[in-house]
């Protein structure tokens, strides 16, 4: 009688156990399946047509390395590289710039949640309103005869509207900057609230100066914040065509703007070929990024 | 004031004292943090500021420091006014509650921190190591160097936020309830290191404590801290044996305070008039009696000597050296009655029996309510 609860007890024990040590995996399973079946094998299947023979009309799965040669043998290609990497870099540069003072104020100086909490909500306002609306908006505000130009000729800063301000790459800077800037804001804020504001004060007791605390305290502890504003970043504006599309009159070409292009005229290695170079390029830049800080420690 | 006078006689000896505040006050809105404070801290010495949570101790400090500003009066350093130096300028020290260590610094980077960045004269590399490495082996945390502060114990923590305050050769060093977020144990092995070290470099320490065994036991005066105003500055043993006012007495935790008022020669309480030493001052309503210094006897049925009330016995608590007795008055309030039992074998009580507590005149206090009543 005594002896039999307790297997009862035991078995029951032992079947929970087990139920849970299955549940995380059952937990995980349909990301797993997910992410197998819709990130990694299309781009093993990208990887793979990559190698395919292109010719004008058709595909076919013979394998060659003539798509490969061509992208790095064109001009238009490795011009479209160089820029994705140019404008990438520049956006990453300029949100970091407008981004990081912002995150300051809003993170450091704002030192209540709620208002802190409201002007993040701020920030993310645009974002209620779709992404083309968004990036076309920008064209009355740049062009010739749009907001700005007509702001300056009756302020008589200048008496020619300006015409680089659209269809030219600093559009798309300004575009883009604008767009992702949030991303950027966002976890730099968010780790620049976490710093114990003791730490501040007991570093201006050691006779440090704001700057000298900015240099040696507040950017230090910020960084994780900084790295991952700039993995997000880096991420969508690889991968950005639309923006470029958009406010460069076709003249700014991307790596994505090619894919599309490549695309549309059914150039499937093409695409694979320079969908493969993006992602590439996509993954060196996060694992340098993330080579910057232990964001494991710091999270 | 009690110290007014003595902020009259250290007027123009700068030498003497490192810190004088001259009736500063801070407000919060309609909230009055700090009422018309004056204070003077001698040079070299361990002064203890003592009060209760929401008493203003830590604004005072965080005034002194520079960290808050003063709406009123005019804190003065080594002779010279410094309401208008910010925080980093100030050099004094400060030790946070919580520490404050930079946590992505090793203890050595913390250690270094005031002297790599303080505005002025520039160390070099080797002067700031060998300052940093005697000044880690003085708070006694040799070999722990290149640990990073998330790695190391709460003690440890504690020395080198010391270690890191210490290093810049203060004046004045500020510490903020520094013992709160130890435990007992490692509090008390602390008490006796930081009156080391202070001795040590003969700096001064205001230390803020809201624990009156702490006050007691590191200052070399104590200042009780009561609703931003200053209650009491004296030397431990003077403020545990003649607290100025009965709230003061209460902030002791070793009084008994029995309402009442002053009548003739003797104070009238609990329906008999206690015979007096001395009448206290005009106001006074406040019996105060330590716990330590009452007689519990058997119901006398003589003419009393001396003075001596009825009360019944309620319980006990027993706590390693002493005891604690409670005894109920015919009002109801509670006496506590201590016994050390170094002293004697501990009497046994019944409860419910009734018992006399006497003491000797001379020990007893008659006290105003203090500042609150006044206000």
């Amino acid at each position: 009688m005594t002896a039999l609860p307790t297997t009862t007890a035991t078995a029951a024990a032992e079947a929970s156990s087990n139920k849970r040590s299955r549940t995380p995996y059952l937990l995980i399973a349909p990301g797993v399946i997910w992410m197998l079946l819709f990130l990694v094998l299309p781009i093993l299947m990208m990887v793979y047509v990559s190698f395919w023979t292109q010719t004008t009309f058709k595909i076919e799965p013979i394998l060659t390395t003539k798509s490969w040669q061509t992208f790095f043998a064109s001009d238009t290609y490795l011009g479209a590289l160089w820029t994705t990497v140019r404008i990438w870099l520049i956006v990453l540069a300029a949100t970091l710039l407008v981004g990081y003072p912002t995150a300051l104020f809003v993170g450091l100086f704002v030192r209540n949640k709620t208002t802190a909490t409201a002007l993040l909500v701020l920030c993310v306002i645009p974002f209620w309103t779709s992404f083309l609306i968004r990036v076309l908006a920008w064209r009355p505000m740049l062009g010739k005869e749009g907001a700005i130009n007509i702001i300056l000729q009756h302020l008589h800063i200048v008496s020619q509207p300006i015409d680089a301000l659209l269809f030219t790459e600093l559009s798309v800077v300004i575009g883009m900057t604008q767009i992702y800037c949030v991303f950027m804001v966002g976890p730099i804020a968010f780790m620049l609230g976490r710093i114990d504001p003791s730490l501040i004060e007991a570093a201006r007791d050691l006779g440090a100066g704001f700057g000298r605390i900015f240099r040696t305290i507040i950017f230090p502890l910020s960084l994780p914040g900084v790295v991952v504003g700039a993995i997000f970043v880096s991420v969508m504006v690889l991968g950005e065509f639309a923006t470029a599309a958009a406010l460069s009159g076709r003249k700014v070409n991307l790596l994505g703007n090619i894919i599309v292009t490549q695309v549309g005229s059914l150039k499937w290695a093409f695409a694979a070929v320079a969908g493969v170079v993006l992602t590439v390029i996509m993954g060196v830049v996060v694992a340098a990024l993330l080579r910057l800080v232990d964001l494991k420690r710091e999270l | 004031m009690p110290m007014a006078s003595q902020t009259g006689r250290n007027e123009g000896a700068v030498g003497g004292s490192v810190l004088r505040l001259d009736r500063v006050s801070k407000f919060y809105g309609a909230k009055v943090a700090l009422d018309d404070v004056s204070l003077t801290v001698p040079d070299n010495a361990y002064v203890a500021l003592l009060g209760a949570s929401g008493s203003g101790k830590t604004v005072l400090l965080r005034t002194i420091a520079g960290f808050e500003t003063l709406d009123r009066g005019v804190i003065t350093l080594k002779g010279k006014p410094v309401n208008e130096v910010p925080a980093h300028r100030r050099a004094i020290g400060f030790v946070f509650q919580n520490f404050a260590l930079f946590p992505h610094l090793s203890v050595v980077d913390n250690v270094a921190f005031g002297l790599k960045n303080a505005p002025g004269v520039k160390l070099d590399a080797r002067a700031i190591d060998t300052k940093v490495r005697a000044m880690i082996e003085l708070v006694g945390l040799s070999g722990l160097e290149g640990r990073a502060v998330t790695a190391i114990s709460g003690g440890q923590r504690q020395r080198v936020a010391l270690a890191r305050t210490l290093v810049t050769e203060p004046q004045l060093v500020l510490l903020d309830e520094p013992l709160g977020a130890l435990d007992a144990n490692l509090r008390s092995r602390m008490c006796g290191e930081l009156r080391r070290i202070r001795e040590r470099l003969g700096v001064t320490f205001l230390h803020v404590t809201g624990s009156e065994t702490e006050a007691l036991a590191m200052g070399d005066q104590v200042i009780v801290l009561d609703q931003g105003r200053i209650a009491q500055i004296g030397q431990p043993d003077e403020v545990y044996t003649r607290p100025l006012d009965a709230r003061v007495a209460r902030f002791l935790n070793c009084y008994n305070l029995i309402e009442g008022r002053v009548e003739g020669r003797g104070f009238a309480t609990e329906g008999r008039l206690l015979p007096c030493a001395q009448i206290g001052p005009a106001g006074a309503e406040i019996y105060a009696l330590r716990q330590d210094l009452i007689e519990v006897a058997p119901p006398a049925q003589g003419p009393n000597e001396g003075p001596r009330l009825p009360v019944t016995f309620v319980a006990s608590e027993y706590s390693g050296p002493s005891i604690t007795s409670f005894f109920k008055l015919p009002s109801g309030a509670v006496i506590t009655v201590e016994n050390h039992l170094s002293h004697r074998d501990p009497q046994v009580f019944e409860p419910g029996r009734s018992y006399d507590l006497t003491w000797k005149v001379d020990d007893a206090l008659i006290l105003a309510r203090g500042t609150g009543a006044r206000a």
